[in-house]
């Protein structure tokens, strides 16, 4: 059980190079399921190395429980890591692998016995301790790496992509796999991954990351209703939020935005500029009219059926861009019909057309 | 469609068996003449022999100090094989793992000197030799051997080494040890293909090895195999039976090295090619 704190952390490989993480400042809490979320080469496996003791820091300091860890070899740190290839000694039995880290360690050969057969009883790997590492399923595999991690009761789990190499059925289970044992052994765990949904599912909270920087952390759904920027508001939701450029125009004693040739009227703080991006989920976009909801007529690009709901992909007057809206899959729409939508306005972000920050957004909470 | 596949199967097994032929006949036809005298394979060198002669390898053992140049053989090929084994999979090991400034100049100068053919550096090598007082000595036989074979090796094996993935690694430092428990809890078992490999190449090498032999080495009782195969070759007269005895009491050893560590030899030659 820890806290694991990133003050400042950066990591430069060269002296002219940008920074892989530059100045991330981070509290992870005791027990805490912490998700580093962000595109490839954002920095959070970097980030999660540094954490491991795998990766030097070239800037900023790390602590655990308060002590400081720059310097501590990684094999002291009482950290165990669960690597995205799972990283398993190929010539060792599930037995040997799950034992390694033991052995270095001094443990006596009969708590070595106990604590490798009560993991791999957890896991349900107790039948193949003596098969190598070529004899397992994807998931098998996936499973001894978690087991190698838990045999050592550590204070801080790591997990880098862990279910990036399974088929999507086994992804699932391995998910809730991965949350049960969390829920079990309340460690601190601190999972990278760029899937959002496992961010979205796993996470307590989520750091998301881009350009080296840490961009937001908060709650999973506050994040994903209170994007802190443009970045955050495409990144996160599947599809992203929908970004129009558009134009904030006084309307009687408050504001609107201009969208599709209809006034959107919205609650917001004084602005200085008039030029803002407006953001709307793709769920508060609907073919049916609610109370307060806001009409305006599309123009259907693309129609794309999911099963459980439909994608429809349109545009709208006086902006280019193909908007997304997600509606019920009863609603029959073809490619250059003229549609109705109804956009729910509580859902309506708006950031600022320079420095792509969010311009209306409840606060969130302190990292 | 069956008949063509026939004829194809039929075509590569009669290529397969002329290239067997052509390899494993010089050795089957030097063991037939290993069973004979150098009067009968002068009357008939193709022939079976018509008394299998076992005790020429008796005489060559006992009477030609084969027993000696075999034990000197052993000896010395055992520790160069040993030694360079080590210190070349420690070297791939570092240089496949490591970055460090100079990794790759390390790692070319180590390499570039396979390209010098033996005559040119064993001038050098017996004038240094000669000033260390190694000259006619098997431990300087040794470490000539070493430091010929060990390019190769670090080559070799570094190819191998940095195929391995970075994770197993970082696993093995997460599990709590240290670089060298790495190398020898790590790196060797999983690189046991390549480092076999390596080990049948530099036992065969240094096993038939003559020229740094011939030179480095003056004494009788220090000679190694393939020097003792020489002195049935004199000015006037070659006894062709008795060196071709010599030869498989030669070879035999190498034959058996290669039995036992095949399977790991096409591992680690194929290593990579297939998932």
């Amino acid at each position: 059980m820890a806290v694991v704190k990133l003050n400042g952390l950066s990591k430069r490989y060269a002296a002219t190079a940008a920074p892989a993480v530059d100045n991330a400042d981070l509290t992870i809490e005791d027990g805490e399921f912490m998700v580093f979320l962000g595109p490839s080469g954002c920095g959070k496996s970097t980030t999660l190395r540094m954490i491991a003791g795998l990766e030097s820091i070239t800037g900023g300091e790390l602590t655990i429980d308060g002590a400081r860890m720059n310097e501590v070899p990684a094999k002291d740190r009482d950290i165990a890591m669960v690597f995205q290839s799972y990283a398993l000694y190929p010539h060792m039995t599930v037995f040997e692998n799950l034992a390694f880290g033991l052995r270095r360690r001094g443990f006596d050969k009969a708590e070595i016995e106990q604590r490798v057969t009560k993991a791999a009883a957890t896991l349900g790997l107790s039948e193949y301790l003596d098969r190598k590492p070529h004899a397992l399923s994807g998931g098998q595999r996936q499973r001894v790496a978690l087991g190698r991690a838990i045999v050592r009761n550590p204070k801080v789990f790591l997990l880098d992509e862990p279910l990036s190499n399974l088929d999507a059925a086994l992804r699932v289970s391995t998910r809730a796999e991965l949350i049960r044992q969390h829920r079990q052994l309340g460690t601190t765990m601190i999972y990278v991954t760029h899937d959002q949904i496992e961010a979205m599912t796993m996470g307590t909270r989520i750091c998301i990351m881009n350009g080296g920087r840490i961009v937001q952390v908060g709650k999973p759904l506050e994040v994903y209703e209170n994007p802190a920027d443009t970045f955050v508001a495409r990144f996160l939701g599947s599809p992203g939020m929908n970004l129009v450029p558009s134009t904030v125009i006084r309307s009687g004693g408050g504001y609107a935005v201009k969208f599709g040739g209809t006034d959107l009227v919205i609650p917001m703080p004084d602005i200085t500029d008039d030029d803002v991006i407006l953001g709307i989920r793709p769920e508060d976009i609907s073919e049916d009219a609610s109370e307060g909801s806001v009409s305006f007529q599309g123009n259907v690009d693309t129609v794309e059926p999911l099963g459980a709901d439909t994608l429809l992909l349109f545009r709208v007057a006086e902006h280019d861009a193909v908007l997304t809206a997600r509606v019920d899959r009863s609603f029959q729409a073809f490619p250059g019909q003229s549609v109705t939508l109804h956009i729910n306005s509580p859902g309506i972000r708006l950031f600022d057309s320079r420095t792509k920050a969010a311009l209306m957004r409840t606060e969130p909470e302190d990292a | 469609m069956p008949h063509s596949k026939a004829i194809t199967r039929a075509l590569l097994l009669i290529a397969i068996s002329l290239y067997t032929a052509f390899s494993a006949g010089p050795f089957a036809w030097t063991a037939m003449l290993s069973f004979r005298t150098t009067s009968e394979i002068s009357k008939a060198p193709y022939a079976w022999p018509e008394t299998f002669r076992w005790q020429k390898y008796v005489e060559a053992w006992t009477g030609s100090n084969y027993d000696t140049y075999f034990v000197n053989s052993m000896v010395i090929t055992v520790l160069a094989v040993l030694v360079t084994t080590v210190v070349g999979a420690m070297a791939a090991h570092c240089l496949a793992r490591y970055r460090f400034r100079g990794n790759r100049l390390i790692y070319f100068i180590i390499f570039s000197t396979i390209i010098f053919p033996p005559q040119i550096t064993i001038i050098a090598l017996f004038q240094t030799l000669v000033d260390y007082g190694l000259y006619n000595s098997r431990v300087g036989l040794i470490l000539v051997y070493v430091s010929v074979q060990l390019p190769l090796t670090v080559f070799l094996l570094e190819g191998f080494f940095a195929r391995l993935p970075q994770d197993l690694f970082d696993a093995a430092r997460m599990d709590g040890y240290s670089d060298a428990e790495i190398f020898w809890k790590i790196t060797v078992p999983i690189g046991m293909p390549a480092i076999v490999t390596t080990v049948i190449l530099n036992t065969v090498h240094i096993w038939n090895e003559f020229l740094y032999a011939v030179v480095l080495i003056s004494d009788e009782s220090k000679r190694t195999l393939p020097l003792g195969i020489q002195k049935f070759m004199g000015d006037q007269l070659e006894d062709i039976g008795m060196i071709a005895t010599g030869m498989m009491i030669a070879v035999i050893p190498i034959v058996i090295v290669y039995a036992i560590f095949s399977e790991k030899l096409i591992q680690g030659m194929t290593a990579g090619a297939v998932k």
